[in-house]
């Protein structure tokens, strides 16, 4: 019930943005060609969808790609510089470098590296985005485990590795996730620079769509695209979200689920 | 060799004792840039004993600890343990901190089991006795909560039972009762002696409180700082099993004046 709730809250919250974008349009007698109501952003949305369809489903799976892609390297990155003080002086200024710079300008050498019209420069891209939060959250997160938990684990006489599975990678999975939910959030941001620079296999893509709509005075399809692609950044976010409550039951439970096969405590009274 | 320490008091310490000492410190020093946190100190635990050590803060007591755990190597001196030479080597003893450092993701059974899953595999072995260790000493019924959702004082508990089923004969306590409230802490000093009584081990705890280590040991080593050193060792004459009137008994109330003088500096010229 509770979850309901919340639910509904955050969709009203959403109908509230439309209501006011409509009363805005409305109000001041806003042009059609400055911008649309939002029926008629849907509404060019729902006629094209045909022709958006396939776009839609191309820029989800670069989105998708490039998401999971630039997670890997992002912890990757995070565990290496969290466990060679080494790489981490060397190579940190540099991630944040890669950050300071425009991702747009650094669109188009991708795409004169990796080929133009290729799926690649995308991918990259939205990699390019999205490993940096989860770097920094990774290696943020293993570098406040508890140093006498730390301790702990050496007085037993663990092994880095063992300590590494069983205390810092589990201490981590949190901060992991903050660092997967802004990625979640930017990854379409990637995918839509990627599209406009380096338009893949039939040369037409979501955002040419939106450049060539915007071209041609039609805000309508400009807002509605927008958002749809809004749309799947919101649901991408969920997803992450929701996966992290699977992998975080402790966050909200204080009984565990049995675990599969094993045997309940013997009662003491039989 | 000599010991180092001054002994205080009518009771005193009787060296050459019927029972074999489980651990042997000799001229054991810690400095740390140019402190001496450690006077070279001298020390032999009687295999079975409860040994407290009572001190102010920066009295070398925690020092002392983490040198026996193998966590510090000593600028000079010799730990044995068993017989063994366990100069900073680390897997040897029971440990446990004020802070219980129950990992949140894990269930109170998993946490018992802590130590056995950072050196390998946990057995079903010790699953089952991890079971029944927490049924006989009252948390059965929590096997599979997680740690946020249990008090404080049972969340010491199971941080002592995940000390007990190391198996290791000498257990070091550092002011593990420190963090709860008075009336909490005394039923888990009752509690801790009932499960020593039961599970024989030998004890070496570290306090603020001078009640505590008067219930709770045979033997109490009073410390001083600047530099850390073993002021006075005394032997508690209370006998056991003992029980909360012994808290007014004027046998305590002698000893806990003796101590607190120590403490206070009130007997140093003697």
């Amino acid at each position: 019930m509770k979850l309901l709730a919340r639910v509904l809250v955050s969709l009203a919250s959403f109908g509230l943005l439309l209501a006011v974008w409509e009363g805005v349009v409305v109000l001041f007698h806003v042009a059609p060609y400055i911008a649309p109501r939002p029926l008629a952003a849907i509404e060019a949305v729902t006629n094209n969808w045909s022709l958006l369809w396939p776009l839609v489903l191309e820029i989800i799976r670069e989105t998708l790609f490039g998401f999971l892609a630039g997670a890997a390297i992002g912890v990757f990155f995070g565990v290496t510089m969290s466990k060679v003080r080494l790489v981490q002086r060397i190579f940190y200024p540099q991630l944040i470098l890669s950050q300071a710079v425009p991702v747009i300008a650094i669109a188009f050498p991708l795409t004169a590296i990796l080929g133009f019209g290729s799926v690649k420069p995308i991918i990259a891209i939205v990699m390019w985005i999205v490993f940096f939060p989860v770097t920094v959250n990774v290696l943020d997160g293993l570098s406040h485990v508890d140093r006498d938990l730390l301790n702990l684990a050496k007085v037993y006489g663990a092994s880095r590795w063992r300590t590494f599975w069983v205390i810092e990678a589990p201490a981590t999975v949190t901060p992991l996730f903050s660092g997967l939910k802004i990625g979640a959030t930017y990854a379409i941001t990637g995918s839509f620079i990627g599209e406009l620079v380096s338009p893949a296999g039939s040369g037409s893509s979501l955002a040419l769509y939106v450049e060539h709509a915007n071209s041609n005075f039609e805000p309508a399809s400009v807002y509605g695209v927008t958002m749809l692609m809004a749309l799947i950044g919101v649901t991408w976010f969920l997803a992450v979200a929701g996966a992290e409550v699977l992998a975080t039951p402790w966050q909200r439970r204080s009984v565990a689920r049995r675990a599969k096969g094993r045997i309940a405590a013997p009662s003491p009274d039989n | 060799m000599a010991r180092a320490t001054r002994v205080h008091g009518s009771q005193g310490y009787i060296e050459g004792v019927t029972s074999t000492a489980i651990l042997e410190l000799s001229a054991v020093t810690k400095v740390f840039a140019d402190k001496v946190v450690l006077a070279p100190t001298d020390l032999s635990v009687d295999e079975g004993s409860f040994v407290s050590i009572v001190g102010p803060s920066g009295c070398g007591k925690s020092t002392l600890f983490n040198v026996i755990a193998g966590l510090l190597a000593p600028d000079a001196g010799e730990v044995s343990l068993q017989g063994r030479n366990i100069v900073g080597a680390t897997g040897h003893v029971g440990y446990m901190l004020q802070k219980d450092l129950l990992v949140p993701w894990r269930t109170v059974e998993d946490n018992i089991t802590m130590a056995a899953r950072l050196t390998g595999r946990v057995t079903s072995a010790q699953r089952q006795e991890a079971r029944q260790i927490a049924e006989r000493y009252g948390l059965g019924e929590f096997l599979n909560h997680y740690p946020q959702a249990l008090s404080g004082g049972m969340r010491q508990r199971v941080a002592f039972m995940r000390t007990l089923v190391t198996h290791q004969p000498l257990l070091l306590l550092d002011e593990p009762f420190g963090a709860l409230d008075a009336q909490t802490r005394l039923d888990m000093q009752r509690w801790l002696l009932d499960v020593w009584r039961e599970t024989s081990r030998t004890v070496l705890f570290i306090t603020h409180d001078v009640d505590e280590s008067i219930f709770l040991s045979d033997r109490i080593l009073v410390m001083s700082p600047r530099p850390g050193r073993i002021v006075a060792d005394l032997v508690n004459p209370l006998g056991r099993p003992r029980e909360i009137d012994v808290l007014t008994d004027s046998t305590f109330v002698d000893l806990k004046s003796q101590i607190l003088r120590l403490l206070h500096g009130l007997d140093r010229g003697k």
